[in-house]
Order: structure tokens, then C-alpha cells, then sequence
């Protein structure tokens, strides 16, 4: 019978325990779906990286005999050691002027497991005798090749066909970026392909020199070891860099995704089923005052205070195991989709999603666990009662006047119902709190969330509106001479402006601290390209000295006036240099100085090794026909096209977004829908009173509404500085070498957050205004206090 | 005398489940100007539903009602709302008292919404709480917060009193007190009041009696000479 009582109780208030469904199901929905995802790619990565034999360290330098590499794999700690050509080169696609590239990376002959195997996903083993190769399917895909095709590269000048004779994956290139800037993988322009080495080595007329070095270490060493015992080997052919994996960019990429669903399989769900346990907890303790007198029945015709309570923890676990059904199965329809979804971000052979029903269990216990906890507390005092103390209407609520009342000049601006409301807050001290504290969430969920969206228009516009004003970038296969670079491009028609640049990469020492980078030599008057400070002032790269970005700074530990040790393949020596600047930059952390003052310091004489140009629109045609193919130009790239691409990765996270703002605006109603539930089952008896004073229903409402309003807006103004402390957290949890995001705290985001919040809750009272002009007033009068 | 409410072929029936409840049974009434009327009956009687109808709490089924000559059978919600805050003051059993408001507060959230109120203060005064104005109900004794109640309606000025056992919560003594500051209202400001009780020893301090069985007024007496609330015993 009691199941019956239940049943009817909960549909009485449907809505408000929907309320509570849906949260608790939304957070085991990113529990289950989240976690799901995490192990799928955990596990596609485990026997991926296992399988293909995926190198712990790697190392570039200019050119060294690959007959020399055997005497490394004797150094201690090295297991194996393999060295091989890695080079970038243009495809020819006939009748298009598309730039698209593809990294040529050799194979080991003779050896059926190199490190860094590529899997063959499908076609045929390479043949050392014709011109063939495999390429990385997402690229194969996003050509819209077939096998047998031929290719055309251009390779030294000179255009040569390759037939794709298969698709395969290396665990080198599971994210595959050309630069560390593009920050998305783009099959449409870049791919990965592989060829035997003795192919490679002569197509690049190469004789037996490899440019790349990759290594295994024995169990028991560290890299760090290995890395002290190798660099001083390499330094002889030129050591560009050398690096573990877990700086490998493809791998460091998908290890700070899996951090990022590491953080949100938890702190989410433990956020959601926070704030249901906090509702729960509240219709549950209303609800076990509201029977007393049921309960005082029930206990004195014989039922126990345990049956009582588990009576009413029946609720709570009715809840949380519909929640958690609900939320663990969504989570798993949507951890097919999610999966499909890392699927073209990371190309992990194996990466799918299976059904599961550890995390469906596991959800369903979580959910238990925060609801019948919350139950618990919310009923404990059906126990307590006594029949005949639990038959008497409670004591009527103690009224005390408030701290607030103190000020006098606040409290006689208030009417006679502003008083109410604030006496009442006080009154129910406990649920005010939660109620602000559930409106912080929801306000800051929405700030956050518009926050990020706000902040990548920041990021592009700025970096593409200020600081890379150039239309075009020319970047050579190798250096060459500045002045020649000048003469040749400044004649062309419609170019107005050329301007060459020197990027070397250097690694840059601090006491202990060491930061592999790029320093940028920019002339004196760069005008295509822009440093600017915080306050957005642009300033003139230093003759002397060098320019750090604000990231760089601090991860050297260097402020203004460090003497920093630079090292390069590019100089002999180490040599210092002074820090004059630290400048905000947001995508990328490098080094600036003055072009002239960086080519005299590296002592090779005035060379460039990319040109920044603006040229009028209509001569860019003319002007790629004319580079294209041409023998030291390797690659030419369209500002314009870079930023569409920056626009269409935003617009995938942009949905993200409003299904966050979507999650905040659910949270802020319920909580709001609940504590007007609360109120107006609570003070029924109140309200109906007021009506039958007089007042309309829209003034009986404004009782409500106006302590709630009082707490909402405590709860967005404490969302204020509860936002900035979360936008810190997550900025330095997203910081990467590839962009750091900076903490603005003005803008418009919090005016869309409080309206965003200010709507959740006008729609919550807006289905309590509909109550309280249905309130019976002769039904509720009738009713005994 | 002029008629302030008028009741012709008043009908008031509930649909409880199948089974339809009829609480009036085609009541005929006149309420004059300043009187002191009493409704007399026992519960079940109707007479509750009838000072609902009066009040604008409750619609009825059939037939008509008039405050001076306007007609709020018909009235809507929000004529009725508009009724409540202008011209009708209520007295309940159990006071209805706002518990998070002072006495003095209470009145005053009723003189806010009034269209010519009272002094709050010195109603308060009159049903002698001056001095326990910044107290709030739970401080209260059973009388004390009915005398706030009984303030709290007059201060709306209103010209019909309706109380509904006002009485049934207090003892003797206090129950007395109270009928005097009804009576000193009607006498005083030459208003209407209207009480509903089972006690017929309410009924010798009233004008007019109207005794009420199944649904139906069953007799109306006038009583020759009403006696102060001080004499009336129960």
C-alpha cells in the first residue's frame, strides 16, 4: 500500500521530480558517455601504440650516415634506435592550384617490425622496385583516392608519379598536423605517406644520409637519461631537436584530450548529481513535514520508524535508479556518436565504441549513492517523530527579525512583502544557500561557456586582424639570400608590400628551465606582421635583446632582463641574450628579435626563410602560377584560407556550447522551479491569505519571486568570481605550446550568462504563476492549520 | 433600509467523485447596511459556503448575487480580486496571520493594498496591541493574534466585516474581547458585520439571525434588543 502512496505522491509533483530526473540523468549521460569514450580510446591507443611499436624518443637532425646509427643503439638505456627521411613535399594535382603537401617518412628495409610500424589498413605491401607508397586514410579519404591512383609529388624540382598501392596508420601521426600552428588535423591539404628508404634516398639524391632518428628505451631507464646520454652523439650532424614522446605532437595532443574527458568524467557528474542530490534533499525533507500527520497515522497504527524510512528513501531511490537508467543508456546511444566523432580527429585504427554495461552499472550505483544520501538526510526526521507529536501540526515557524533590518535606510525601502521575503530567506537559511548556490552554477556554467565562444573570436580576430596582417606567406624549401628574396618578389605586379623574415628554431636555457622554440626575426619596420603589448601598442622588434611571449616567459622563469642561453643547429656556440620584452600572445609561443640583428647573431649572412607579402587580390592567381612548382618555394599559404578553416573548427565547438548553455538553463530552472514548489506547498496556506485580503495573483506571486530574485542575484554576483576562478583553472588546463587562453573580465559574457540565468528562472515562475492563480482559496482555508 | 448584499435562488453544488454535494439549496437573502448579522447553524449547514460566496472566495452554481446593485455572479477573477481589496475585510478562526510579519507589519501589508485606509497604528491600538506591535505571531497568545486579525481587516476600511468563527479558537474570555471589537466596528464606523458560527449565544448580541439547515435558511429573526457582547454568555 505504501508503494501506492508513493506513487501518488510523485505525480502530484511530477514536474519538480522531472526536474530532478533530468539532471541526474544528464549527469550520468556525460558519465557513461564520457567515460565510455575515454576507455575506447585508451584502449584503441594501448594496443595501437603496442602493436605498431611506438617510439619513446625522438630526434631530428641535418644529415647523418645512416651506417653511424648502429654505434648509437650501444648507448645505455637504448633498446633500438632506427633512423630514416622525413620530408615534406608538394602533390601535383593537375588542373588545380590547391597547396597540398605530403610527409614522405621511410621505411626500413628488411626489418618486418620498425619502430613507428605503419598498420596496413588496406591494399598492398610496398615494392622496392616500382614507385609506390602508402598514404594515412584519413588523407586517402579526403582526396577521394582509390587505390592504384597516381600521384604526382614534386620532389627536388622535378614532378615524379606514385601509385598508392595502400592506406596505412603510424602511431607517429594519430593527430596529423603539418605545424604545431594549424591546431586541426586537415586531410583536405596534409597527409602522411611511406616508401622504402632506398626508394626515398634517391629520389632525394641522398646517397645513404637519413634526417631523422627514432628510438625505443629499456625497460627500467627514463627518457630523460637517454636523452643526456644521446645529445652529445647527435651534436655532429646537426641536431635540429630531440624530444620524448610525450612532447611528440601528435601523441601530446591526444594525451590532453584524454585529460580533458579525464576531468569531465568526473567533475561533471559530480556536479549534476550534486545539485539533484541538493533538490532531492529538499522535496524530500518538505515532503516528510508536509505527512507528519500521515506519518504519526502510519506509526501509530504499527508501522516501524525503518519501514517509515525506507518508505521514503524509496523515493530517492526510485529517482536515482530511473536517473541513472535513463542517463546510462542515453550516455551510451551517445558514446557511439562521440566515438564516431573522435574518430576524424584521431586516427586510431581499433578506435570503436562497444557496448558496454560496466559503466551503465557503475552510473546506476554512482546515482544511487548521491540519491539515497540525499534521501537520507532529507527524511531522517520521519523517524524522530513520536505518533502522537507527529499527529499535531508542527510548532508554527519561529519569526526573528533579521541583521539586514539593522539598516534601517534598506529595510524602510522595502514594502510589506519585500519584508516577508527577506525574513523568510533568513528563515530558511539552509535552502537560500543551496538555491544561490545553484544559481551560481547555472550563471557561471552559461559565462564560462559564452566566455569560450567569445574568446575565439578574440584569438582569430586578433591574430588575423593584428598580428598577421599579410595576405600571403611564401616559405622557402631552404634559406636564401634576404636581398635577392626582396628583389625578386618586390617587381612583381600588384604586390605592395614584401617582407622577409628568418624563423630559427633554438632552444632557449634558463638556470635550469629549457624551451625548445622559434625565434622570428622581423625587420625593423614589420609591418605584415605585428608584436603588439597588452595594452594592443605595436612595438618595433629589439636590435638587441630578444622578445618573449608571456608563456615562453614564464615557463623559463625568465622576466625582463633574464641573460637566457640560446643554443641552435644554426650556431656553433651557445650564446646569451637579454630579455627585453614579454608580450600576451595567444596562438603559438615563440621569440621575436630584429631580422638584421638575429641573421648577424647566427652569422650566415642576411638570409630569410619565408617572405610575408601583400599582394592585391586579383594578382595572387599570377603569383602562385608563378611560385607554385618553383624549386625553393615550399609552400605557399593564403591568410584567407587559414582563417575559414579556423571559423569551420570553431563552429564544431560552437554546439558544444549551446548544449552547455542548454545544461545551465535546465539546472537554474530547477532549482528555481523547486524552491517555488517548496514555497508554495509550504506557505499555501500565506498566499491563499493574501488573496483572500485582496491581492491579486500577481502580487501574492511577487512575495516569491522577490526572495528569489534576492537569492538568484547573490548567486549570479557570487557566479561572478566563482567564473573568474574557473576561466583560471581551465586556461591553464588548455594552455598548451599551441595557444594559451587569455582571462578577460569584461565583456559581454556575463551580461549573457545573468540573462541566459535571468530567463531559466522567469520560466520557472512562470509556471508557479499559473499555481497560484489556481489556488483554491476556499479548499485551502477549509484546511486546518 | 438599503440593501448592501443581495442573494436571489443561490446555489452552490460540489462534484466530489460521482457523487455531487449540494452545500446551498436555493438561498434567498438581504443584508442591510450596517447591521450585525448572525448565520447560525450547524457545520454541514452551509453556512461557510455561503460566507465564501459572499466573500468572492467561491463562484456559485445557480442564481444571483448583488453588492449594491452590482451583480458578482458574473463578476470574473479579476472583479472579484478588486471586491476583496475594497469592500470586504475577513476574520478567520484560525487568524491567518502572516508568521513572518509583526503584528503592526500585518496590518500594514492590508492598509497597502487599500483604496482608503485606516491608520494601521492606531487600530492597533484600538484592539489594544499598541504596545505589542513589534511582536510577531508566534509571540503571540491565541486572543492577541485574533485581535490582529480583526485589525488587520478593519484597517482596510472596508464595508462588510465577514467572519467566520471567529470565536471557535479562543476561550471565553477572550472570545468576548473580540465580540466587542466587532460590535465597537459596526457601532463606530457604521459598517456591516456578518458572523457564521454554531454558537447561538453569539446570536443575542445580533440584529438579525439567520438560522441555516441542509443547504437552506430555515428561519430569519429579528431580535428586539440585542444585548452588549458582555452579557452574551455560551
Amino acid at each position: 500500500m505504501l508503494k501506492r502512496k508513493m506513487l501518488r505522491d510523485l505525480k502530484e509533483n511530477k514536474l519538480a521530480y522531472i526536474a530532478c530526473l533530468v539532471i541526474i540523468a544528464i549527469g550520468l549521460m556525460i558519465f557513461t558517455s564520457v567515460s565510455m569514450v575515454m576507455e575506447n580510446l585508451y584502449s584503441a591507443r594501448d594496443i595501437f601504440y603496442e602493436e605498431a611499436r611506438f617510439a619513446d624518443g625522438f630526434a631530428r637532425v641535418n644529415s647523418m650516415p645512416a651506417g653511424d646509427i648502429n654505434r648509437l643503439s650501444d648507448i645505455e638505456g637504448v633498446s633500438e634506435i632506427e633512423g630514416r627521411l622525413v620530408k615534406d613535399v608538394r602533390v601535383l594535382f593537375p588542373g588545380s592550384e590547391r597547396n597540398v603537401y605530403l610527409r614522405l617518412v621511410s621505411l626500413p628495409e628488411g626489418k618486418s617490425s620498425p619502430i613507428n610500424t605503419p598498420v596496413l589498413i588496406e591494399g598492398a605491401p610496398l615494392s622496392e622496385k616500382s614507385r609506390n607508397l602508402w598514404v594515412c586514410p584519413s588523407f586517402f579519404e579526403a582526396q577521394n583516392f582509390e587505390l592504384g591512383y597516381e600521384i604526382p609529388l614534386l620532389i627536388e624540382g622535378r614532378s615524379i608519379p606514385f601509385a598508392i598501392v595502400g592506406t596505412a596508420q603510424s602511431p607517429e601521426f594519430v593527430y596529423a598536423m603539418r605545424t604545431a600552428q594549424e591546431m586541426y588535423p586537415m586531410p583536405e591539404t596534409f597527409g602522411i605517406g611511406y616508401l622504402p628508404f632506398s626508394m626515398m634516398k634517391t629520389l632525394f639524391q641522398e646517397r645513404d644520409q637519413v634526417n631523422d632518428l627514432v628510438f625505443l628505451l629499456e625497460p627500467g631507464y627514463s627518457y630523460e637519461e637517454v636523452e643526456e646520454r644521446l645529445k652529445p652523439r647527435l651534436g655532429r650532424y646537426g641536431l635540429i631537436s630531440i624530444f620524448s614522446r610525450e612532447d611528440q605532437m601528435s601523441h601530446a595532443i591526444l594525451t590532453m584530450e584524454l585529460q580533458g574527458l579525464e576531468g569531465s568524467s568526473t567533475a561533471m557528474p559530480i556536479l549534476f548529481l550534486g545539485i539533484a542530490g541538493v533538490i532531492l534533499y529538499i522535496l524530500l525533507m518538505r515532503m516528510v513535514e508536509q505527512q507528519r500527520g500521515q506519518i504519526g497515522t502510519l506509526k501509530a497504527f504499527g508501522y516501524t520508524g525503518r519501514e517509515l524510512l525506507f518508505h521514503y528513501l524509496s523515493y530517492a531511490l526510485i529517482l536515482g535508479f530511473i536517473g541513472g537508467m535513463v542517463g546510462g543508456l542515453l550516455g551510451i546511444w551517445l558514446s557511439f556518436p562521440y566515438t564516431e566523432m573522435y574518430r576524424d580527429f584521431f586516427q586510431l585504427p581499433g578506435l570503436e565504441s562497444t557496448f558496454s554495461l560496466k559503466y551503465l552499472v557503475l552510473g546506476i550505483l554512482l546515482s544511487l549513492f548521491f540519491s539515497v544520501l540525499a534521501g537520507y538526510f532529507g527524511c531522517r526526521n520521519s523517524l524522530k517523530l513520536q505518533p502522537a507529536e507527529a499527529m499535531r501540526p508542527p510548532a508554527p515557524p519561529p519569526a526573528r527579525r533579521t541583521w539586514l533590518e539593522r539598516w534601517d535606510f534598506f529595510w524602510n525601502l522595502l514594502t510589506v512583502q519585500g519584508k516577508m521575503s527577506v525574513r523568510n530567506l533568513f528563515r530558511n537559511k539552509q535552502r537560500s544557500f543551496f538555491t544561490l548556490i545553484g544559481v551560481m552554477f547555472a550563471f557561471s556554467m552559461m559565462a564560462v561557456t559564452w566566455y569560450f565562444n567569445s574568446i575565439v573570436d578574440i584569438l582569430i580576430y586578433d591574430q588575423f586582424e593584428k598580428v598577421q596582417t599579410h595576405n600571403v606567406r611564401v616559405t622557402f624549401s631552404r634559406p636564401l639570400s634576404l636581398k635577392e628574396v626582396e628583389r625578386e618578389l618586390r617587381r612583381l605586379p600588384g604586390m605592395k608590400r614584401v617582407e622577409p623574415i628568418v624563423e630559427v628554431p633554438v632552444t632557449l636555457k634558463h638556470r635550469w628551465q629549457e624551451k625548445d622554440t622559434i625565434i622570428m626575426g622581423l625587420g625593423e619596420d614589420a609591418f605584415l606582421y605585428n608584436i603588439l603589448t597588452d595594452q594592443g601598442e605595436r612595438i618595433s622588434p629589439p636590435e638587441r635583446g630578444i622578445i618573449l611571449t608571456e608563456r615562453l616567459s614564464d615557463e623559463l622563469n625568465a622576466p625582463v632582463g633574464t641573460e637566457l642561453t640560446l643554443e641552435s643547429y644554426w650556431i656553433r656556440e651557445s650564446r646569451s641574450v637579454k630579455v627585453v620584452d614579454v608580450i600576451p600572445q595567444y596562438l603559438g609561443t615563440n621569440a621575436y628579435m630584429e631580422i638584421n640583428a638575429l641573421n648577424k647573431y647566427l652569422g650566415h649572412g642576411s638570409l630569410a626563410t619565408s617572405a610575408l607579402l601583400a599582394v592585391e587580390d586579383d594578382s595572387i592567381p599570377f603569383f602562385r602560377e608563378r611560385y607554385l612548382n618553383a624549386q625553393p618555394v615550399a609552400s605557399i599559404e593564403e591568410s584567407g584560407a587559414l582563417i575559414e578553416k579556423f571559423n569551420e573548427l570553431m563552429e564544431s565547438f560552437g554546439a558544444m556550447q549551446y548544449i552547455f548553455t542548454v545544461f545551465g538553463f535546465i539546472i537554474g530552472f530547477a532549482i528555481i522551479y523547486n524552491s517555488s514548489i517548496v514555497s508554495l506547498s509550504e506557505r499555501k496556506r500565506e498566499l491563499a491569505s493574501l488573496k483572500v485580503m485582496g491581492m491579486t495573483s500577481g502580487e501574492v506571486l511577487q512575495v516569491l519571486t522577490f526572495e528569489q530574485w534576492l537569492v538568484s542575484l547573490s548567486g549570479m554576483l557570487v557566479g561572478i568570481p566563482f567564473t573568474i576562478v574557473l576561466m583560471n583553472a581551465m586556461s591553464r588546463a588548455f594552455e598548451s605550446d599551441l595557444y594559451s587562453i587569455p582571462v578577460q573580465t569584461e565583456g559581454q559574457f556575463f551580461m549573457m550568462a545573468f540573462l541566459g540565468t535571468a530567463f531559466s528562472i522567469l520560466i520557472a515562475q512562470w509556471t508557479i504563476a499559473k499555481r497560484i492563480s489556481q489556488l483554491s482559496l476556499v479548499e485551502v482555508l477549509k484546511e486546518r492549520d | 433600509m438599503k440593501v448592501i448584499l443581495e442573494g436571489k435562488g443561490l446555489s452552490k453544488w460540489y462534484q466530489m467523485g460521482e457523487v455531487r454535494v449540494e452545500a446551498l439549496r436555493s438561498v434567498d437573502f438581504e443584508i442591510y447596511e450596517g447591521e450585525f448579522a448572525v448565520v447560525l447553524g450547524p457545520s454541514g449547514s452551509g453556512k461557510s459556503t455561503m460566507l465564501n460566496i459572499i466573500g468572492g472566495m467561491d463562484q456559485v452554481s445557480q442564481g444571483e448575487l448583488y453588492y449594491l446593485k452590482e451583480p458578482l455572479h458574473t463578476a470574473n477573477e479579476k472583479q472579484l480580486t478588486r471586491y476583496r481589496r475594497s469592500s470586504v475585510g475577513f476574520i478567520f478562526q484560525f487568524y491567518n496571520l502572516m508568521p513572518n510579519l509583526t503584528a503592526l507589519e500585518n496590518v500594514l501589508l492590508a492598509s497597502e493594498i487599500a483604496d482608503r485606509p485606516l491608520n494601521a497604528q492606531d487600530i492597533l491600538d484600538e484592539v489594544g496591541l499598541g504596545d505589542r506591535k513589534d511582536h510577531f505571531p508566534s509571540q503571540l497568545s491565541g486572543g492577541e493574534q485574533q485581535r490582529v486579525a480583526v485589525a488587520r481587516a478593519i484597517v482596510k476600511n472596508p464595508d462588510i466585516l465577514l467572519c467566520d468563527e471567529p470565536t471557535g479558537a479562543l476561550d471565553f474570555t477572550t472570545g468576548i474581547q473580540v465580540l466587542k471589537l466587532l460590535k465597537k466596528f459596526q457601532q463606530e464606523y457604521q459598517k456591516t458585520v456578518m458572523v457564521i458560527t454554531h454558537n447561538a449565544g453569539i446570536a443575542d448580541m445580533a440584529d438579525r439571525v439567520f438560522q441555516m439547515r441542509d443547504g437552506k435558511i430555515a428561519a430569519v429573526h429579528n431580535v428586539e434588543l440585542p444585548v452588549s457582547p458582555e452579557e452574551v454568555s455560551w
